[in-house]
């Protein structure tokens, strides 16, 4: 069974909360420092009217200020003041980086809003937020641990399991944690780890040993949440409190690997990365950022299920040509393969089509023999799962077509190249319009990404519900 | 000036009206030698102009067809065009037409910096396009919008020629992967009429 790391979890990215809204930003290092993309930190907090950019400079009319930055150069004009930042402004692959400093040092001048951020977090408060905190307890009891979080606000909580270990999302409230990781040396749980790098808040509960269950329930009106962690009775299994059900009651809770055959597997392919951007919204919004936020997020679902494992072909912002992403995919023998693609698909936002390969050149008479052939070029694999792939994509349709507000095409067939040398039931989800004549805010906004995902992981759970066992 | 002195002027004049006549003629040869470069774009603009170039022919019903993002299909439209004598001018007059864009208010197909190197028209019924890269920085990237761009060229080639039945793309002469990341241009493709909105 294949084990993630929990950093895979913590992906470069980047949370920036406001009053009303919450963005994530991709965060990139260079030379151990963190930069992030200007436009869309921009775009995040407010709407970028024009910019003017040269060989050397870049000038943004943002609202009523105006910015001045020049390549390489550590300031940083906003209207008559003039700022230094702690690193050179940087732009690689054409897109312009500034240093994380430049929230705290030059935003409030463009917003007019307070800012709180704390040194060395991915995370940062716009406005009138105030962030929740807690901190953390872990105590013995006769039977295992007891894990006790303190909120300074109420929160809600929603488990899963998945990969050894244990997820509390936290529900929809910001929240500010003193510490990053709680580690301990205790029999029972070994680390408890804040994340909120998809925008979504959560703790991740390692335990020091497989088999043992856990038990988490709130308390003081949701201010405090208590967890159990307990080993197993060896005859029975223990007999929880009324309304405390286990977390195996709905996934495994055990973190070591089932017993019997491994889990299937999915691939996730995040289009485009590196110096090939794909598509580019008005608003500077990449297609390979989208949709790399975009598979985050179905992982985190898919894992979330407890009945897949999930495989990444491209891992960070790199160029991967279509080759390495194929085999990739085809050494793992997946379930299913699912490539992410952000495009122009005109006016309608959000919008959602999902499609399966279709060959530009139809298969003549005698290119489907009967029995089919021991050998299969790799340019014409997919047709031994165009029927899959097809039921797939309604599958998937189904379930995009139920989130509001969201316009879901039927499935369609494309000459999808990600798609054609995939030895797997195979559909490229596309969603838009990520356009020049359009914004995407909400193409990357954390509610609408994670409405997406939930409904793809349901798509992909209904989908095999209804197919015979491969 | 003795007889000898003279000699010697006369061979020095007839030596210097020689080099003037031989730099003439390769000044001649060096100007008239067009650049391959410069050649190829001199080729390009005849065929242009022999496409746009009224033709003696009267004017006749031609088919488009522009992308219709919300539908995801592409849209008829009906112009009138004065063929020209052959086949790869037909082509091109396509193109050109699909490059002007739609007189109906319809989604472009082609971008109008859209540079076409070459046109070929091979006996099995295969017309070879061969696109400028400037034609792929300027188109939208997508499988949607790649796809409606792809079928609304081979869709209205073959409405408009019969000798056409299949549409190879190259981009600067050279098979590519992919027309922008997501169609795949390995293979020719063929007319598609269920790409097509069907009339109301």
């Amino acid at each position: 069974m294949l084990f993630w790391p929990t950093r895979a979890l913590r992906s470069d990215s980047f949370v920036i909360y406001m009053p009303a809204a919450r963005s994530v930003i991709p965060l990139e290092t260079i030379d151990q420092v963190k930069y992030l993309p200007l436009i869309s930190v921009l775009n995040a907090v407010g709407k970028v009217d024009a910019l003017q950019e040269k060989r050397d400079s870049l000038k943004i009319w943002f609202g009523e200020a105006v910015i001045e930055l020049r390549l390489d150069d550590r300031k940083v004009q906003v209207n008559k003041t003039r700022l230094t930042l702690a690193q050179p402004v940087r732009r690689p692959r054409g897109q312009w980086l500034v240093p994380v400093d430049f929230l705290t040092a030059a935003l409030p001048h463009v917003t007019h809003e307070t800012v709180e951020y704390q040194v060395g977090t991915n995370r940062i408060f716009i406005g009138d937020v105030k962030p929740t905190s807690f901190t953390v307890r872990l105590d013995q009891t006769a039977t295992g641990a007891r894990v006790t979080v303190q909120f300074t606000d109420k929160v809600t909580i929603h488990t899963a399991a998945s990969n050894g270990k244990w997820y509390l999302y936290l529900g929809p409230r910001p929240i500010e944690p003193l510490e990053q990781t709680f580690r301990f040396q205790d029999p029972y749980v070994s680390e408890i780890q804040f994340d909120d790098q998809d925008g979504v808040p959560k703790l991740i509960l390692t335990p020091t040993v497989s088999g043992l269950n856990f038990y988490p329930t709130l308390a003081e009106g949701g201010k405090v949440l208590l967890a159990d962690v307990l080993k197993p009775p060896p005859v029975a299994p223990p007999q929880p409190a009324a309304g405390r059900e286990p977390v195996t009651a709905a996934a495994p809770a055990v973190p070591a690997p089932p017993a019997g055959p491994p889990l299937p597997a999915v691939v996730l392919d995040a289009a485009h990365g590196g110096s090939d951007t794909g598509a580019r919204g008005r608003d500077g919004a990449l297609e390979k950022d989208v949709v790399a936020l975009l598979v985050a997020r179905v992982r985190l679902a898919l894992l979330a299920t407890g009945k897949y494992r999930v495989v990444l072909t491209r891992v960070g912002d790199v160029n991967l040509a279509f080759e390495p992403r194929e085999s990739a995919a085809n050494l793992h023998h997946p379930r299913a393969f699912l490539s992410f693609h952000a495009g122009d698909l005109g006016t309608t936002t959000p919008r959602v089509v999902v499609y399966s390969y279709q060959a530009s050149l139809p298969p003549g008479p005698g290119d489907n023999p009967e029995p089919p052939p021991l050998l299969v070029p790799w340019t014409k694999v997919y047709r031994t799962h165009l029927d899959q792939s097809r039921q797939l994509a309604q599958a998937l349709q189904q379930k995009l077509a139920q989130i509001p507000g969201v316009t879901a095409d039927q499935p369609g067939g494309a000459p999808a190249r990600a798609l054609r040398s995939v030895n797997a039931p195979a559909v490229a989800i596309e969603i838009g319009s990520l356009t020049p004549d359009a914004d995407s805010g909400v193409l990357t906004d954390s509610n609408f990404q994670q409405q997406l995902a939930s409904a793809i992981a349901a798509g992909l759970q209904a989908w095999q519900g209804g197919s015979p066992e491969r | 000036m003795t007889r000898r002195a003279k000699v010697l002027m006369l061979v020095l004049l007839v030596v210097l009206a020689g080099s003037v006549l031989y730099l003439h003629v390769l000044a001649r040869r060096v100007s008239f030698q067009p650049s391959l470069q410069h050649g190829e774009e001199v080729a390009r603009t005849r065929l242009s102009e022999a496409a746009l170039q009224p033709a003696t022919s009267p004017q006749q019903m031609a088919t488009l067809y522009f992308p219709s993002y919300e539908q995801g299909l592409l849209r008829e439209e009906k112009r009138q065009i004065a063929w020209a004598e052959t086949d790869t001018d037909r082509i091109r007059q396509v193109l050109l037409a699909l490059m002007e864009g739609s007189h109906q208010g319809y989604s472009r197909a082609l971008p109008p910096s859209t540079a076409i190197r070459a046109v070929f028209l091979a006996p099995d019924g295969t017309a070879y396009l061969d696109f400028s890269t400037q034609t792929l920085a300027d188109l939208r990237p997508g499988i949607l919008s790649e796809c409606l761009v792809v079928y609304s060229v081979v869709n209205s080639l073959a409405a408009n020629l019969p000798a056409v039945k299949k549409v190879k793309i190259l981009v600067e002469g050279q098979e590519v992967d992919t027309l922008d990341g997501h169609a795949d241009l390995s293979d020719v493709f063929v007319p598609d009429p269920a790409r097509i909105l069907p009339a109301s």
